[in-house]
């Protein structure tokens, strides 16, 4: 019988710097101060990390000296929102292993710093430049420039085969907002009407600026041990019960669900097919209290009620504009407010909300008995986590 | 922001395909194996896994099967061609390709649009291959 690691690693303690469009600070400067918050949520001391993992830029060896860190496992993982969930399965699966005892992971993002944000300025828009084009689907001498083209490219192309509305896409901005009101962490506090929504400008038509990410600095450090040893640390353990892992080839693009016909994907297999999360954590869709995906653009979340069967092609968005999505509604999602105006940090803020939220920490924003929650994100990775050994 | 325009990046494995939008040609990697064409450009077929792709010349007819319209420029250059329509081209051999739309508003643009491709040469070396309302009978 195949070995399965449900509930075998656990998060023991988060951490963040703060969020802002301009920290003034270094990546490993943010990733200190997260880490130093995560190490005090857990109770635990700099000496007792043994393994480090990276989901950022730098490198992995200078940021452990200039933390003071001394590990006998590193790994270091893109700079892409996308390796959040497979970060912390392999630190969950390196801590149930043996190969090492608290995994400190960390995430750091420094726009203010690349001039410009994505698509322009300084950086002059690395992610065009790849061989095959931008992993967005960016092609610079086109002018496609920028990671929400991609976006507006499947938004485009999935309201023109299920007659979508702009005001039901509006629903998934306004309800985002609505809920990181709630977040005193979030950067964006302010809550906007299907009024606001419409009224604001096309950045990449059919894409509004409402439709887009916050861009701006900061860190999160996650801390992964064994489920056993999360026990007897400061807060309730967050075990992970499910894991599913990034998903590539002609299939898939980032910003599309499968059957979509965005770049190669092909115009059929449309069904929802993402269950091995939902068998491996040994739970059904309806023992989830509350939805995590990446919201970087507003349809992402469309796409991703889809992709993990919540609701049928061409569904999510009338579904969605019902209000099923906002707090007290069937299937809260992204009750931190999300990349859409918590702030983006690669989905790892999404993964401290994801442990408040099974802690009974949120406050105002609490889902009421929240015990199993959902991270996922387009490309079929998710992670299932639970308050409760699964 | 820069003023230049980006360009592509010509590699050994694109030389051929630039190679040939210089001379007025759209071009798809083909595989000498199962004979398919396809994109983008890679040293193997996606269908077969068979090496050493050759150039087959596609008729540049397709239809719009997605698109988006440009309201700010992410980088200089493209500031005085805003509004401009971005679409992602199913070609009739198959693969889809992304351009831009010329003689056309961008407004106008609707998916499953017939267009047809044109060329744009920006330099000696560099020629895109771009797309355009099929004229009927054309």
């Amino acid at each position: 019988m195949t070995w399965n690691p449900r509930s075998k690693a656990a998060i023991a303690g988060v951490g963040t710097s703060q969020f802002a469009r301009d920290t003034g600070l270094t990546t490993t400067e943010m990733i200190a101060k997260a880490l130093r918050a995560a190490l005090d949520d857990c109770g635990l001391a700099i000496g007792d990390i043994d393994g480090l993992y990276i989901n950022a830029g730098g490198d992995f060896d200078k940021m452990a000296e200039q933390l003071g860190m001394q590990v006998g496992y590193a790994m270091q993982f893109w700079t892409h929102g996308r390796m959040c969930a497979p970060t912390l399965q392999q630190a969950a699966l390196s801590v149930a292993a043996g190969l090492a005892t608290h995994i400190a992971c960390v995430y750091s993002i420094d726009i203010s710093e690349r001039g410009g944000g994505f698509g322009g300025g300084r950086s002059h828009g690395h992610e065009e430049y790849r061989e095959g084009g931008g992993t967005h689907g960016e092609m610079a001498h086109y002018g496609l420039t920028h990671p929400g083209s991609g976006a507006a490219m499947a938004w485009q192309k999935y309201r023109h085969r299920y007659g979508a509305t702009e005001e039901q896409l509006g629903a998934v901005a306004t309800t985002t907002r609505q809920h990181a009101s709630l977040n005193p962490l979030a950067l964006m506090q302010h809550t906007y009407t299907l009024e606001d929504y419409l009224a604001s400008r096309f950045v990449i038509e059919p894409l509004r600026l409402l439709d887009c990410a916050v861009v701006n600095d900061g860190a999160v450090c996650v801390i992964v041990t064994t489920a056993e040893r999360a026990r007897d640390h400061r807060k309730k353990p967050v075990y992970i019960a499910g894991m599913d892992g990034l998903h590539a080839g002609r299939d898939e693009f980032v910003f599309a669900p499968p059957g979509l016909g965005i770049w190669q994907q092909p115009e059929s297999g449309v069904a929802a097919r993402s269950t091995h999360v939902y068998e491996r954590a040994g739970v059904t869709r309806s023992d989830i209290d509350g939805f995590y995906c990446l919201d970087s653009f507003s349809p992402l979340v469309i796409f991703a009620l889809e992709e993990f069967g919540f609701c049928k092609p061409g569904e999510a968005a009338p579904w969605v504009a019902e209000g099923n999505t906002r707090l007290g509604g069937k299937l809260p999602v992204n009750t931190n407010g999300g990349h859409l105006s918590e702030g983006m940090l690669g989905g790892w803020a999404h993964q401290v909300e994801i442990v408040r939220q099974l802690r009974g920490e949120c406050g105002r924003r609490q889902i009421a008995d929240a015990r199993v929650l959902q991270f996922a994100m387009g490309q079929g990775v998710s992670n299932i986590y639970s308050n409760e050994k699964l | 922001m820069s003023q230049e325009r980006p360009l592509p990046v010509i590699t050994e494995q694109n030389r051929g395909y630039w190679a040939a939008a210089a001379r007025q040609e759209l071009v798809m990697p083909h595989c000498t194996q199962c004979d398919r064409v396809f994109f983008p450009i890679a040293p193997v077929c996606p269908f077969c896994f068979a090496a050493d792709p050759d150039w087959k010349k596609v008729s540049g007819r397709g239809r719009v099967s997605s698109f988006v319209i440009f309201q700010q420029a992410f980088f200089a250059f493209f500031k005085n061609r805003l509004p401009y329509a971005v679409v992602q081209v199913e070609l009739d051999e198959g693969p889809r390709i992304n351009a831009n739309l010329f003689d056309m508003k961008p407004e106008e643009v609707r998916i499953g649009l017939p267009v047809e491709v044109t060329f744009e040469k920006v330099n000696d070396e560099i020629t895109l291959p771009q797309f355009r309302p099929l004229v009927s009978g054309n």
